[in-house]
């Protein structure tokens, strides 16, 4: 009984074109048309307009080092602070280095010369970690500058404390990888959730509420489980190694655990959910737009720290957020699942919780409606639509 | 004019008839763009956790913990000697990044060199990391020089001097680095136009779908006036949400427009206009409620990550820059940058709307024939 409505559900997703393009077509599209977004490499050497308004030698030897350095490349030399802006707003130039009037002078009488450097902040994530690139090059510069000023005034203060940076897991860090493993499993969820609740509506909006038995149930179930088992594999084993982000870190069975256990819970909200809809173009129309708040609830772009209380509670109830932060934690991190708990727990709550609902709502444990209604409940609505337009 | 009269009632009729359908112009946007501002409302991250990994258990590596502690974005969990379990604590999430002092730090720095404090942070969360590398950053810097004032005066008295070049950091157009700004002001049109797309497509759809749109369209020589008396409510309805969430941000959030207001709210008219024309392209050419639905699902559902305003688009693959071209969204957020931000010559802002009516001129030329036609086909009718 289960296997027969494990493969009546599969028939069911087959026989209409819609569904199948969102449950079996739309995730193979997006894991190669969404990761093109992302293929722009980070900007090795920011590109920079210097403006200096000293025009003494140390500013021109300034100004020659800051070119020669690792972080940064002089696309631009300009003759005011307005000019340079303009490059920055064309997108010409990222950051602009002004060496103010006075600084060739301050700097021989033993003071300290003021270097700004302005990066454009109406791109603060592409530019904030970049910019503290650059200023941390100009810093070293520094110590080579005063080697004129030493010959005169004797050496200035060493630096006691220089700070290495070094990048833990996703330590590629191309704009790709930070965003796209975690974004697959918000595909994996809507197109599962609105999938399903789209062969739900159809069938309710053919023959009225519909309840089934339990091993029906089950066996629907188990159907959209195995295909979103299959869909989380997809992503983590071939797309991720095919666009090189990091994979793997994390060990197999853990792997499946979570990801069954994130499956589990997006299939019984959708259960859940599915059974509320009443129109077969409902869902579609949700999973457009409710995509971008369900993924910034995630915590993967936008710190959970930085949520209002209350939200950081709320996200909890989409299996996004718990799915994305275990997926990125085993996939990256190579996390142990004893520090993954409080997110496994979660899912297995929402599992719990979701899957209750849609028992109450779609199971009848005194018999309920065949098998045959399962596919069928297109061609009814086609029906329905034509004796209608014979009756208008 | 009456075509367009007439079409414009019997859709808020209808809308006025259908909770759902009312519901997604109406509070189910608003929902969703409430919940955005809500999650970016605190603007700059404060408090993030970080573990302090301290070899050295001087006094001089205490006061950079103590010192780390005070700076706003950064709130120090724990402090333990062990590296590894320090990690544990980044595989858990419950922190982002570990400083490392190692041991010796301070004998190397009373010696006079350089003691190196290595930052680990995890490139799996940029945003959390990024903002707490600029403070881990600045904070070390500070106390660096604190100390050198410390030590050249205990060597040479006379002769302490600061060193001779200093960084000042500046971001223009955003200086408060504030990510509600740079997030939401384009996180709601994203939204919103992603809802209005859905909204108009449905309701062109919607009339082959009920088999309406023969009754409706019947007749011939009004059928322009009447398709742009159903689209008008829908303008309306997006143009009101429009200005609910720019006053939103440039009023009570603080982030006044430096560029002009005008430029703003007509980019935002015409690019609704530009994704109406689209969705009339959609439905005309497939004539199925369903498929235009799923189609300017793939269309547009992506737009927000293809705008080049959050990563750089010009240095991606080709097909993706342009992808990223003929979205009018593109456009709109050029001309949004441009005008709310930097002040940017009006003339350029005219320009990117000047491609946005190119979208609404191709749109309207590949769409309207097929939906008009379509209306005396009672055979493509009702398809699901």
């Amino acid at each position: 009984m289960i296997a027969r409505a494990f493969f009546a559900t599969f028939k069911a997703i087959l026989s209409d074109r819609p569904a199948f393009l969102l449950l079996g077509v739309s995730f193979v599209l997006y894991s190669f048309f969404y990761p093109s977004a992302y293929t722009g490499q980070v900007a090795v050497r920011l590109p920079l307009v210097v403006v200096d308004l000293d025009n003494s030698a140390s500013s021109r030897s300034l100004a020659v080092k800051i070119g020669a350095t690792q972080q940064a490349r002089v696309v631009a030399r300009a003759p005011s602070l307005n000019e340079a802006q303009i490059l920055l707003e064309d997108e010409r130039a990222t950051a602009i280095v002004l060496i103010p009037s006075g600084f060739g002078d301050e700097i021989r009488a033993g003071g300290q010369g003021v270097v700004s450097l302005y990066g454009n902040g109406a791109y603060l994530l592409r530019s904030g970690a970049a910019l503290s690139g650059v200023a941390t090059s100009l810093g070293a510069l520094a110590v080579e500058s005063a080697k004129d000023q030493a010959r005169t005034l004797g050496a200035p203060a060493a630096n006691p404390l220089k700070v290495i940076e070094r990048p833990l897991f996703n330590t590629r860090e191309g704009y790709g990888s930070t965003v796209v493993p975690g974004v697959v499993f918000l595909i994996v969820h809507q197109t599962l959730l609105m999938g399903l609740a789209l062969l739900a509506a159809t069938l309710r909006e053919a023959q009225g509420r519909t309840k089934f038995p339990l091993r029906t149930f089950l066996g629907i179930a188990l159907a959209f489980f195995v295909l979103g088992v299959a869909e989380v594999f997809y992503f983590s084993g071939f797309v991720f190694w095919l666009q090189d982000y990091p994979r793997g870190a994390g060990r197999l069975g853990d792997l499946l655990l979570s990801g069954g256990l994130f499956v589990s819970a997006t299939i019984a909200g959708a259960l859940a959910l599915g059974s509320f809809f009443r129109t077969r173009e409902r869902p579609v129309q949700i999973w457009i737009i409710t995509s971008l708040p369900i993924y910034f609830l995630s915590g993967l772009s936008w710190p959970i720290e930085a949520m209002p209380h209350w939200l950081a509670v709320f996200r909890r109830l989409f299996p996004t957020s718990s799915g994305i932060q275990v997926m990125i934690g085993l996939n990256q991190m190579g996390a142990p699942l004893s520090n993954l708990w409080p997110d496994l727990a979660n899912l297995f709550g929402l599992t719990a919780a979701y899957g209750v609902i849609a028992v109450c709502r779609l199971v009848d444990f005194s018999g309920g409606a065949g098998l045959s209604s399962l596919t069928k409940g297109r061609i009814a609505l086609s029906q329905k639509a034509l004796s209608g337009a014979d009756e208008r | 004019m009456r075509a367009f009269a007439s079409s414009f009632v019997r859709e808020l009729d209808f809308l006025s008839r259908n909770f759902w359908d009312r519901a997604m112009v109406s509070w189910f946007p608003a929902m969703l763009l409430g919940i955005l501002a809500w999650v970016f409302g605190a603007g700059v991250v404060r408090d993030l956790p970080i573990v302090l990994v301290d070899q050295d258990q001087t006094q001089i590596s205490r006061e950079l913990g103590l010192r780390l502690d005070a700076a706003p974005a950064i709130h120090v969990v724990a402090s333990i000697l062990d590296f590894g379990e320090a990690k544990q604590f980044v595989q858990a999430r419950k922190a982002y990044v570990v400083v490392l002092i190692p041991s010796g730090a301070s004998r190397e720095i009373l010696q006079g060199n350089s003691a190196a404090i290595e930052v680990f942070y995890n490139a799996s969360y940029s945003t959390a990391s990024g903002a707490l590398l600029r403070d881990v950053n600045s904070v070390i810097e500070d106390y660096s020089a604190k100390l050198a004032m410390r030590q050249t005066a205990a060597l040479q008295p006379s002769g302490v001097r600061p060193p001779p070049i200093k960084v000042q950091s500046t971001l223009l157009f955003n200086p408060q680095r504030s990510y509600e700004f740079q997030l939401v002001s384009l996180l709601h049109p994203a939204l919103l136009h992603l809802a209005f797309m859905i909204a108009v497509t449905s309701a062109l759809g919607r009339e082959l779908r009920d088999r309406t749109i023969g009754e409706w369209l019947c007749e011939r020589w009004s059928t322009v006036p009447a398709i742009a008396g159903k689209i008008a409510p829908y303008i309306l309805i997006f143009m009101g949400w429009s200005l609910v969430v720019t006053v939103y941000l440039a009023k009570f959030r603080g982030w006044p427009i430096q560029g002009r207001v005008s430029l703003l709210i007509l980019a935002y008219l015409c690019m609704y206009t530009a994704y109406s024309a689209i969705a009339l392209a959609l439905v005309g050419v497939t004539r199925s409620m369903m498929q235009s639905l799923s189609v300017a699902g793939i269309y547009a559902g992506a737009s927000f990550a293809f705008t080049g305003a959050i990563f750089p688009i010009q240095s991606a693959s080709g097909f993706a820059r342009v992808w990223s071209q003929i979205l009018p969204f593109t456009w709109f957020t050029k001309v949004l940058n441009g005008q709310w931000s930097m002040a940017g010559p009006p003339e350029v802002a005219i320009g990117y709307i000047g491609i946005l009516c190119l979208f609404t001129g191709l749109g309207t030329l590949i769409g309207l024939p097929g939906y008009i036609n379509a209306a005396t086909q009672p055979a493509v009718w009702g398809r699901r």
